[in-house]
């Protein structure tokens, strides 16, 4: 390999011997859960070989986002990795997380923008991003995001990239759909074009009907959580995400995984055995779970017996694709990556999106505090928090904003939070 | 040809007199609340030290810092980035980047062979990494300054500060003197990151060996030798006090000027 | 404003940059007119007066606080769409019978969210602006435009004809062209106006009708026409960045003596430097057109960074210019991450450059000064 590519590839080998290594302590002595916890390590794994193969062979492959259908990709038989998640890629321990953010430190740009970005352009600089054979960019929710892109595909390592970017309109009416359906069309144009791979729309249909099978499981999972107790503690809670709307989506092995999860949920709830015990308080996360949430949920769990029984990326409100025509395909297809992805469906258009959001799961999942954790990178969020403390106070459920940096605890200290928090807690008479 | 600088700071009023090349007297007093005040007694009493009469005994006098614009008796006005660097270059020819603490900013410049800057990062925005900084928490500790820098060698585990802010800094450092944690080592924490922040600034700027620190907290030698671990290269000392560097590129350009060089 | 100018459509400009509902605003709506404002350069004003109403650009000129707004917004926003809320607040805006709002960004997106809840107002319309520049987002806005048009009509009771908007198309290119001719002048050695003038006269144009501020305009251009400067000063500067409508920021640059010459400004070069086509099939495709994909861009647009280098080191050429001063508002992703790279593409090509963060409310003069005197002293000047 060339060594450039071996530079770029540095931290996906890390991630496969990391990754590696939970795969074996899980095969060695899985506990309860190992069966469900074991799927989601060799996904990880699964994904970060195809991408070194990729490489090695010369097969051409994307950058790309959970936002542009990756049933699309998965039916055209094209890998895909997730570019901004690169820092903390398939969710486990970044070992250079410190050393990181002091380069990020260094780049000449300020630090009120959100650290995932700056996080992705030292990466982009560092030359430790996988380079893909084409980039299909992100241009939602947020500006910052727009930045990291224009950045990418003038760098003088990418310049050569072919790049397309799904325009995201900013309201969810069908228009709208319909337009970002016709998006989605020309990004199978621009695909086909670059790489040589084509979609036939038997395949398409394949892949949509068994992603469909489990959004539907997932549903049935998020009911599940509904229940007091909940059946499981926060990793699960963000689960269900990983499996369908990562690079190979709609893969039917995947299927079994979404029942056992439900199985298991199920099995707790009739037993009363949830993962956590003493749960005394039911919070919804209201964002992406942080990248140093190992460090603050096992002792919300433990101190206060709060438990996330959602958080933003576990909310599953997938609707069913329609897979009678190509046309219909596309509209539920742009439906499920323009109105129901986490984040995007909040941030990208009118403040409404987060309220009917909160009212929807308070109700629905028995919520006893919203907490917006008021990522430093969320400009539009921020500017929606006193519509979110209304609609909480409507709700008659408790609001806590903390203010935090969901990639870097320098800005907000774990014990800081921990502090904010307990105080909350005790002044809202809870736990 | 006696020329003069004079660099009215937030915190202190320094003023060189040079002649033919060389610094004939300098004097550093703490700042008054009037800058145009401190700008003449710090003047007046260089140029009594120099051995002269009056300021008319000057041929060419610049002013610059802080309050560069309330000198009245210069002849014009610099900003202190550009005289930071000229004056460390004179110091140190070898210089080409220089840090900056003052009173209340702290700037990092880089330079060419002419201590020419090249480009420039300031931060004047909050207090932490300038003077006011160290003389708060000097006070906090009732050490005194020269004592943080003893206590900031003596570290050996320097704790972690994490606050990025200089008031939440203050009460971190309390909560750990009332942990029990040693003095030395909290002092040593202090200083790398501080270090660390000037760290940033640097790479910002780009980093350009040799390395000088000018300005009031340059003195403090803990500072010197975090800063050096945090950026991996040593940091030039330079030959007189780093406080001056400002004064004298300013008398440096005065004489420029003066000589119709510019 | 301290100026040499003598003209009196100069001090009418001066006097509306200062304002919010100035004289001339004051006395359109006495006459029985209505006034409606718009958030960002992507609304096409060109349908408001078309409408026979008064296009007012959002500002919050005269803003001391953001107390009131404070409760809606937090510390990591923006102090622009601060400032504009408060002063929706606090009844700054009694003036407007209806405001149009567009994504345009993070900050300012959410005043539409928050005023059409908390702050009275008969007529509120957020628009989806497109990110790409080509021919599919032309459509999808060209359909936006068509709905707020047939909105407008609606609400104010009036038709909007293609004649009348063919007519308002015109007048605001003319507009686009005296306004050009004005930057020209700042091309010659010693320009006759100076870069805080000039942005009090392009500020003046977004805050009264079209057609009286064309005339002033003209009487302007031929007391400066053939005129020269009398200042000094020491270098030729370029200001790019976004929202800067305040010429007392631009003064404390050129007081330091680095005259301001050109930019590339929300207020400035962005707005007029390229006309709507006039022979387009119909007015509202070659307004979409202008908008989405002619007309200079901003960061905002997705793709276009080579381009708008490329517009800014023309400029800095045709101008004549020493140095390019990059301003942004404190927590603009959008700003930021541009002028990280155009310092690297300026690096490349030689041209000085200085990057400013400032907030909405100019303050911190003394900063300001220091950073701009180093700037122009490390140019040599």
């Amino acid at each position: 390999m060339d060594p450039k590519d071996e530079q770029r590839l540095a931290r996906v080998f890390e991630e496969i011997a990391t990754y590696g290594l939970y795969e074996e302590a899980l095969t060695a002595s899985p506990g309860e859960l190992g069966h469900i916890h074991l799927p989601l390590v060799r996904n990880v794994l699964r994904q970060h070989r195809e991408t070194v193969r990729c490489v090695e062979e010369g097969i051409p492959y994307a950058a790309s986002y959970f936002t542009d259908a990756p049933e699309i990709f998965t039916a055209m038989d094209l890998h895909w990795y997730h570019l901004i998640a690169q820092s903390f890629g398939g969710g486990g321990e970044n070992i250079h997380m410190m050393d990181d953010l002091e380069g990020v430190d260094k780049l000449a740009v300020a630090n009120d923008v959100c650290t995932l970005l700056r996080l992705a352009l030292y990466y982009l600089d560092a030359g430790v991003l996988p380079m893909p054979t084409v980039l299909v960019a992100l241009n939602e929710p947020c500006d910052g995001v727009i930045g990291l892109h224009e950045a990418l595909r003038r760098h003088k390592e990418w310049r050569h990239l072919p790049v397309f970017t799904p325009d995201p309109p900013y309201f969810s009416d069908d228009r709208s759909i319909e337009y970002f359906a016709d998006e989605l069309k020309r990004m199978v144009e621009f695909l086909t074009k670059h790489t040589g791979k084509t979609l036939d729309t038997g395949r398409l249909r394949e892949v949509v009907e068994e992603t469909n099978k489990q959004y539907a499981l997932w549903v049935e999972y998020d009911e599940l959580r509904r229940s007091v107790p909940c059946p499981h503690g926060y990793k699960l809670a963000m689960a269900p995400f990983s499996l369908v709307q990562t690079a190979g989506a709609g893969d039917p092995e995947h299927t079994q995984w979404y029942s056992d999860l439900v199985a298991d949920a199920e099995m707790r709830i009739q037993q009363n055995r949830p993962e956590v015990p003493n749960q005394k308080i039911r919070l919804l996360w209201f964002d992406v779970q942080p990248i140093w949430f190992d460090s603050l949920a096992p002792w919300l769990e433990a101190e206060w017996g709060a438990i996330v029984v959602l958080c933003m990326f576990g909310y599953a409100p997938y609707t069913q694709i329609d897979t009678s025509t190509e046309d219909s395909m596309f509209s539920g297809l742009a439906k499920r990556n323009l109105i129901d992805p986490p984040m995007v469906r909040q941030a990208r258009g009118v403040a409404d999106n987060f309220l009917s959001d909160i009212a929807r799961i308070v109700k629905d999942y028995s919520i006893d505090v919203v907490v917006w954790p008021g990522h430093m990178g969320h400009k539009d969020g921020a500017a929606s928090v006193s519509l979110m403390r209304e609609a909480c106070r409507d709700l008659g459920v408790a609001f806590l904003t903390i203010g935090v940096d969901q990639f870097d605890n320098r800005y907000t200290t774990i014990d800081q939070m921990k502090d904010r928090m307990s105080q909350f807690f005790t002044a809202m008479g809870l736990g | 040809m006696t020329i003069g600088g004079c660099d009215v700071g937030s915190a202190t009023g320094k003023a060189v007199v040079m002649k033919d090349g060389e610094i004939v007297s300098y004097v550093i007093i703490p700042s008054t609340t009037k800058p145009e005040v401190t700008a003449r007694t710090v003047m007046d009493q260089a140029i009594e030290q120099a051995g002269l009469k009056s300021i008319e005994d000057l041929d060419y006098i610049v002013g610059t810092g802080y309050g560069r614009l309330k000198v009245p008796f210069a002849s014009e006005n610099i900003s202190e980035i550009t005289c930071h660097a000229r004056g460390a270059q004179w110091l140190s020819p070898s210089v080409r980047t220089v840090v900056d603490i003052g009173g209340q900013d702290c700037k990092v410049m880089s330079l060419d062979d002419k201590g020419k800057v090249l480009e420039f990062v300031m931060n004047d925005r909050c207090a932490a990494g300038t003077g006011r900084f160290f003389e708060a928490m000097a006070r906090v500790l009732d050490c005194g300054l020269e004592g943080l820098s003893e206590l900031s060698l003596r570290g050996k585990n320097p704790a972690p500060i994490t606050s990025q802010c200089s008031v939440f800094a203050e009460s971190e450092v309390v909560t750990l003197v009332n942990e029990g944690v040693e003095l030395a080592d909290i002092v040593a924490g202090l200083h790398a990151s501080i270090a660390s922040r000037l760290n940033s600034m640097v790479r910002k700027v780009g980093l350009v060996e040799d390395v000088a620190l000018t300005g009031g907290c340059a003195k403090n030698e803990g500072l010197a030798k975090a800063l050096e671990e945090k950026l991996g290269v040593a940091v030039k000392r330079l030959p007189k006090d780093p406080q001056i560097a400002g004064a004298i590129g300013a008398a440096l350009i005065a004489k420029e000027k003066a000589n119709g060089q510019q | 404003m301290e100026t040499q100018i003598r003209s009196k459509s100069f001090e009418a400009f001066a006097e509306a940059a200062e304002t919010l509902a100035n004289p001339i605003v004051q006395e359109w709506k006495e006459k029985g007119g209505k006034v409606v404002g718009y958030f960002c350069t992507a609304v096409p004003d060109e349908i408001i007066t078309a409408a026979g109403l008064l296009p007012f650009r959002m500002r919050a000129t005269g803003s001391t606080s953001t107390e009131e707004s404070d409760a809606f917004y937090s510390s990591i926003n923006c102090s622009f769409p601060r400032h504009c809320f408060n002063s929706a607040l606090i009844g700054e805006f009694k003036f407007l019978d209806g405001v149009i709002c567009v994504n345009s960004c993070d900050h300012v997106r959410r005043i539409y969210d928050n005023w059409k809840r908390f702050v009275p107002i008969d007529f509120i319309e957020v628009m989806s602006f497109p990110r790409k520049t080509g021919p599919d987002q032309v459509e999808w806005y060209r359909q936006e435009l068509q709905m707020i048009r047939d909105k407008l009509a609606e609400q104010f009771g009036v038709q909007i004809t293609d004649d009348a908007l063919w007519k308002a198309i015109k007048t605001h290119n003319e507009t686009r062209r005296l306004q050009k001719k004005l930057y020209e002048l700042r091309k010659q050695e010693r320009p006759p106006i100076t870069g805080a003038e000039t942005l009090a006269v392009m500020v003046a144009g977004t805050a009264m009708p079209k057609e009286k501020y064309n005339a002033m305009l003209r009487e302007l251009l031929d007391e400066l026409s053939g005129k020269e400067g009398t200042g000094t000063h020491r270098a030729r500067v370029m200001i790019v960045g976004g929202i800067l409508d305040d010429p007392a920021y631009v003064k404390v640059i050129e007081d330091q003596g680095g005259l301001v010459v050109t930019d590339s400004l929300c207020f400035g070069t962005r707005i007029m430097w390229v006309q709507v086509d006039e022979n387009a099939s119909d007015p509202i495709s070659a307004l979409s057109q202008y908008y989405v994909a002619d007309r200079p861009t901003c960061p905002r647009t997705y793709g276009e960074h080579d381009t708008r280098t490329g517009y800014v080191e023309d400029m800095a050429r045709e101008f004549n210019v020493d140095g390019i001063i990059g301003e942004r508002l404190m927590f603009c992703d959008s700003w930021t991450v541009e002028h990280y790279m155009l310092s690297q593409d300026l690096k490349v090509d030689g041209i000085p450059f200085l990057k400013l963060d400032r907030e909405y409310v100019t303050g911190g003069i003394g900063q300001l000064r220091t950073r701009v005197q180093a700037f122009l002293e490390t140019m040599g000047r």
